[in-house]
């Protein structure tokens, strides 16, 4: 049995088996693929992959639609991205930074939690959080263990810190890249309208951290000594490739700031500067050698999360092909009476709670053909930037809301238990979800005075 | 040379076996483990030195991070405290899952390659349940280098 869905000027067929309604089909695979996403239960690519296969052979999209609903420009950032990180961090020149500023500070206490939240910062808003952190904490948590300190503030100034800076820029959080592809944003695009309040919510942030913690924090000279002996030079394992690596990322960024001008797509230019870095450090391989390193690098690259992003995107299509989306998006217009300036806070304050339970990645996903569809209400898309820029500072922030609300958080906590030193989620949320809503309240000003 | 010419008999560990007997067995046979045998006597999983030794002193972020370490870090220091602490307790909390097995009228080539496939330095001999010893690497060495000898 057939039914036919008018969708907008295009007439799609679909072909939902027993002649189901789409609308309610499409709404009960998302619900569930959501629920089963932020269960856990199941691994999040496997869920995806089921939603959007399902999706397909419910007949709510036909493979055609399914395939044009995957946002390739997300998924070559994303890849290109995760290919440069992972043969850039062989050559040890995070560790490095890390090492070189906690001596900088004389090994103080509060100078190297405020040094490495610093360096989690800056390196959040180029790399993905969780690489950040995965590099990050092991040397806090060496460093903590020598000054014979609690390594929990370290840890929790470096989980706030790297949601933070991730928000500052285009590459540095997933929600950022998906609404940077979505809405055609540029790199600069971000740096201007989202870097200049990062850093006053980090130093606001800080300087909670400093109050409870950072003020009692005190460490023997012999143990600061002991820092100081540290051999940042060592973490540095190869210098060719470091140097290789250094110069492919500062091409990488020089392509996203000149990204318009150069007629590229951010995808294009992570892509290429992949290839580029592959090429480099294979240099002085043979061919068999190189085929071990191709392999090797690729490994590294998170499939779970491209194909989980693939199957994500199928499954947010599906919803909206079958017009549930647009339906959604007319409730949260008649709740805030279709006031730009209530929409942008309201979009910001949801964004930023569900963001803290639940997955940020599904709820950006599913939030972008919301917002894009209110562009009639608000007299066309170029009306609906503070929209944007509410939902990225909310889903990017909000991952500071509790241990669960962003996977980096996830990677510290479980890092941190595997030495012994756990990270209870109440502890942590007690703490963490006050010090979101206050980065909200100043996301909120920011985002009044600036753009409403 | 068959497997039984080259296998080093050993106790198996059992429930309530302390750390420091676990040690001097492994260092007495020269192995880096010993299989574990349940209240039922089935080989129900094994323990090793690396796996002790690694719980108890080596943190993964110090092995992340061990090429910036000066000279002498605390780190290090703690560790002889830190094993010395647990040499009197069981080492039931060690147990981890069954090593590589193979039976004793297997040859030694097979051991070898299934060592390899494992990447592994060391396996256990079990017929029908029982444990009759280890082979490693090392003792196989140590036969191979008598063979242009007379015997």
């Amino acid at each position: 049995m057939q039914e036919t869905l008018m969708l907008g000027e295009n007439e799609l067929v679909s072909h939902v088996i027993f002649g189901w309604d789409p609308l309610w089909v499409s709404s009960i695979l998302f619900v569930t693929t959501y629920a089963l996403i932020v269960s856990e239960k199941v691994n999040r690519a496997i869920v995806a992959g089921l939603g959007a296969g399902l999706m397909v052979a419910l007949g709510v999209l036909n493979q055609e639609t399914a395939i044009s609903g995957i946002d390739f420009n997300t998924l070559g950032l994303l890849a290109g991205m995760m290919v440069i990180v992972a043969i850039t961090r062989g050559s040890g020149i995070f560790q490095y930074v890390a090492v070189w500023s906690a001596k900088k500070v004389d090994a103080s206490p509060w100078g190297i939690l405020f040094m490495l939240s610093l360096v989690t910062a800056l390196f959040s808003s180029l790399l993905d959080n969780v690489t950040t952190v995965l590099l990050i904490a092991p040397v806090t948590l060496l460093i903590s263990h020598e000054l014979k300190i609690d390594p929990y503030p370290f840890l929790f100034a470096e989980i706030i810190a790297s949601n933070i800076g991730g928000t500052a820029t285009l590459i540095g959080d997933p929600p950022n890249i998906m609404i940077g592809s979505a809405v055609n944003l540029s790199f600069n695009d971000f740096l201007f309208n989202l870097a200049p309040i990062v850093p006053v919510i980090l130093a606001v942030m800080l300087g909670i951290i400093y109050l409870v913690w950072g003020r009692s924090m005190h460490a023997t000279a012999e143990a600061r000594k002991r820092i100081m002996h540290f051999k940042e030079r060592d973490a540095i394992t190869d210098v060719r490739l470091l140097k290789q690596s250094l110069l492919v990322l500062a091409l990488v960024i020089s392509g996203f700031v000149l990204a318009h001008p150069l007629q590229l797509e951010p995808a294009t230019i992570a892509m290429f500067g992949a290839a580029l870095l592959l090429f480099l450090s294979n240099l002085k391989n043979n061919a068999e050698e190189q085929s071990k390193e191709v392999e090797k690098t690729f490994g590294n690259v998170e499939w779970t999360t491209i194909f989980f992003f693939i199957g994500l995107f199928i499954a947010v299509k599906g919803i909206e092909e079958a017009g549930v989306l647009r339906i959604l998006a007319q409730l949260v217009i008649d709740s805030t009476d279709g006031d730009l300036a209530v929409t942008a806070l309201a979009i910001l304050w949801i964004s930023a709670v569900a963001s803290a339970v639940v997955d940020n990645i599904p709820f950006v996903a599913t939030m972008i053909p919301v917002i894009k569809s209110m562009a009639p209400t608000f007299g066309g898309a170029e009306y609906l930037m503070p929209l944007w820029w509410s939902l990225a500072l909310g889903a990017c922030l909000g991952g500071n809301g509790s241990l669960v609300g962003a996977s980096a958080n996830l990677i510290v906590a479980g890092f941190a238990e595997r030495a012994g030193h756990r990270i209870g989620f109440m502890k942590f949320m007690l703490m963490a979800f006050p010090m979101m809503l206050l980065s909200m309240v100043i996301a909120s000003v920011y985002v009044y005075l600036r753009y409403l | 040379m068959n497997l039984e010419q080259v296998l080093i008999p050993t106790r198996v560990a059992t429930a309530g076996m302390t750390v420091r007997e676990l040690f001097e067995e492994c260092s007495r046979a020269n192995s880096p483990g010993l299989p574990f045998s349940d209240d039922n006597g089935r080989i129900a999983g094994r323990i090793t030195l690396k796996n002790i030794l690694k719980s108890v002193c080596l943190p993964d972020y110090l092995v992340e991070m061990v090429r910036i370490l000066g000279e002498q870090p605390s780190s290090l220091q703690d560790m002889e405290d830190q094993v010395k602490q647990i040499l009197n307790n069981p080492v039931d909390p060690y147990i981890q899952e069954p090593h590589l097995s193979i039976t004793s009228g297997s040859s030694v080539v097979k051991a070898m390659a299934l060592m390899e496939q494992s990447d592994t330095s060391y396996i256990f001999v079990v017929d029908e349940e029982r444990y009759l010893g280890v082979v490693t690497i090392h003792n196989l060495a140590s036969k191979l280098v008598h063979l242009d000898k007379p015997s």
